[in-house]
């Protein structure tokens, strides 16, 4: 039995390090498998569902555009947007992953080897920012573009326009996967401020699901409560990737603004206590 | 080297480590010794920088360990036995880390190997015993060959053989000029490994100093059994020794060890029945140095049974 070795290690901490040893270990778990297929396959199923609904829907009336509420339908860039029906699961889905990230740190204890093997905390946190808008960011774009492979020929069938080159569908491309980032981001961040897997998604899913309906509940009786819900998560995405389904009266400076807030104010709150709490 | 000045750490209105300062010393065995909420781990949490130090300061080779560079080639750490993703296996954990480092994957399958974890090492981390659990941890510390080890109750859980392993483990890495810091609160294991003790009670330092020292100053302490106590008494008052009369046929000698007694006896003509040498152990040391600081008391304390 010998312990030594012929030449000493080196063993120089580097982000490049940090990032690729957050990815072999993401990628043994099962979970992050599993999340990343389920949010490709829901979001491509809705798609395509939501497609052949509207195209259906459309041909069986004479002019959509007399019946009251059908008008958008109408639009050339609908069928586009048609395709970003199912953007609020993936932010919910990736957002998951997101809190699943740090939160497992925690849960499991194994942050305690994380952070022995690299003690700067901030570049552990680095290391998973990046690590998370690359995957998340991927995932979005592939789920969107197989959605769009997949639901042309259904759009076809029904005689509507799914342009790739369309302002509509690039919207819908990379709108939405700017949503999906700052979901999974906002839950990273919780993962790092609750340290708990179930509460890092129970507010995750507050903030995305449970929020909008308070708002839209209180809107009618509240003056300031609907400008509020403009800025909500799911609202900012939906109308940023989807402006003919979900508009807003926001600018889109604004709606930049409100993004880059949820991005940065939650990491931030989260780094500033990662570098200040003791690891459990 | 690992040197601790004034480390204190208060949790609420609770101060576990008290103002302790120490310096383990490289190219020995380091016991860092206490009962079960001395303060043992958090000492070493923050020893590593997982835990802040309220007050005080430690270094760990003349550098605050949460700026190293070289982390894991630098210090070893074992906390807790699977402070790992329970999902995970023995070698994406390990390859997880040594990728932190950049450290080749021969490494990995090094430790492997060096653990006795290469069987199962494509095995889920929580389906494993405490044992297991412990040996990769010890894997993780061994990973980057470092020049600190700091292990925190490493036997834990092991069987005999792995006791062993650790022992010879601590001893040859302590021989090879490197830093072993290791805690336990069992003195008997310690009196097998460590060089140096330091001993921690209520997050306070109760002694720090070569084992050697820990036992007796020297004086052998001898029971002798006798019918005629009354006249060996007197042949051995006259050596200026201490003399305790336990009952009418017992007595206590300190002083003069067992051999120069029977031969007194020999010549005064006094049979003897019973001549016992009394070795104050290590376990004895500890037990009265700790004996007001341990934080949970059973309420039958074992007596002292003296030889061993």
């Amino acid at each position: 039995m010998t312990t030594q070795i012929q030449t000493p290690l080196r063993g120089k901490v580097t982000l490049a390090g940090v990032l690729r040893s957050e990815a072999i270990r993401m990628f043994s778990l099962k979970s992050t498998g599993i999340l990343i297929a389920l949010s490709i396959v829901l979001y491509v199923g809705i798609a395509v569902i939501a497609t052949w609904a509207i195209g259906s829907l459309l041909q069986d009336m004479s002019d959509p555009s007399q019946m009251e509420g059908m008008g958008t339908m109408s639009q050339p860039g609908f069928a586009s947007e048609t395709l970003g029906s199912g953007l609020v699961f993936n932010q919910l889905i990736l957002g998951v992953l997101g809190v699943l990230l740090f939160s497992g740190e925690f849960t499991t204890g194994s942050a305690v080897s994380t952070f022995l093997a690299s003690p700067q905390r901030l570049r552990v946190m680095t290391a998973k920012i990046i690590f998370t808008v690359v995957l998340t960011g991927l995932t979005q774009l592939v789920s969107t573009l197989l959605a769009f492979i997949i639901a042309k020929p259904v759009a076809e069938n029904y005689n509507l326009t799914l342009e790739f080159s369309s302002s509509s569908f690039q919207s819908v491309l990379w709108y939405g996967t700017l949503a999906v980032i700052m979901a999974a981001l906002i839950g990273l961040a919780l993962g790092v401020l609750l340290r708990s897997s179930a509460g890092g998604i129970t507010v995750l899913a507050a903030v995305f699901f449970v929020l909008p309906i308070i708002t839209a509940i209180f809107g009618s009786y509240v003056d300031w409560l609907p400008n509020v819900s403009a800025f909500l998560p799911d609202q900012l995405g939906l109308s940023l990737a989807t402006p003919l389904s979900a508009p807003s009266d926001l600018e889109l400076w604004q709606q930049l603004l409100g993004v880059a807030g949820w991005i940065i104010v939650p990491l931030a709150l989260g780094a500033v206590l990662l570098a200040k709490r003791d690891i459990k | 080297m690992i040197q601790a000045q004034q480390l204190t750490k208060t949790y609420g209105s609770k101060t576990v480590v008290d103002q302790v300062s120490f310096t383990v010393q490289p190219g020995q065995v380091t016991g860092f010794l206490g009962p079960n909420g001395a303060g043992k781990s958090t000492t070493m949490r923050m020893i590593v920088g997982l835990a802040a130090p309220t007050q005080g300061q430690v270094l760990v080779n003349n550098r605050d360990f949460k700026k190293s560079k070289h982390p894991i080639t630098e210090v070893g750490t074992l906390l807790e036995a699977k402070s790992v993703h329970k999902s995970l296996t023995p070698s994406s954990h390990l390859r997880s880390i040594a990728a932190t480092a950049g450290l080749p994957s021969s490494r990995v399958s090094e430790v492997l190997e060096l653990t006795g974890l290469t069987g199962v090492r494509r095995k889920k981390i929580g389906g494993f015993s405490l044992g297991m659990g412990q040996r990769l941890g010890i894997a993780t510390a061994l990973l980057g060959d470092p020049q600190v080890l700091i292990l925190d109750e490493p036997v834990n859980g092991l069987d005999p053989e792995g006791v062993a392993w650790v022992r010879n483990l601590a001893r040859q890495q302590a021989a090879a000029g490197k830093t072993v810091f290791i805690s336990s609160h069992l003195m008997s294991e310690m009196a097998q490994t460590a060089d140096h003790l330091i001993v921690i009670g209520r997050g306070r330092i109760m002694a720090d100093a070569p084992i050697s020292e820990f036992i007796d100053n020297g004086l052998a302490q001898t029971i002798v059994k006798s019918s005629d106590i009354e006249v060996l008494m007197n042949a051995l008052s006259s050596q200026g020794v201490q003399l305790r009369r336990i009952d009418a046929q017992t007595l206590e000698v300190t002083g003069p060890d067992s051999e120069v007694i029977g031969r007194r006896a020999l010549e005064t003509g006094v049979a003897l029945s019973e001549l016992r040498p009394l070795q104050r152990t290590l376990e004895d040391a500890y037990m009265e140095l700790t004996r007001d600081a341990v934080e949970y008391h059973s309420n039958i304390v074992a007596e002292n049974s003296g030889g061993k």
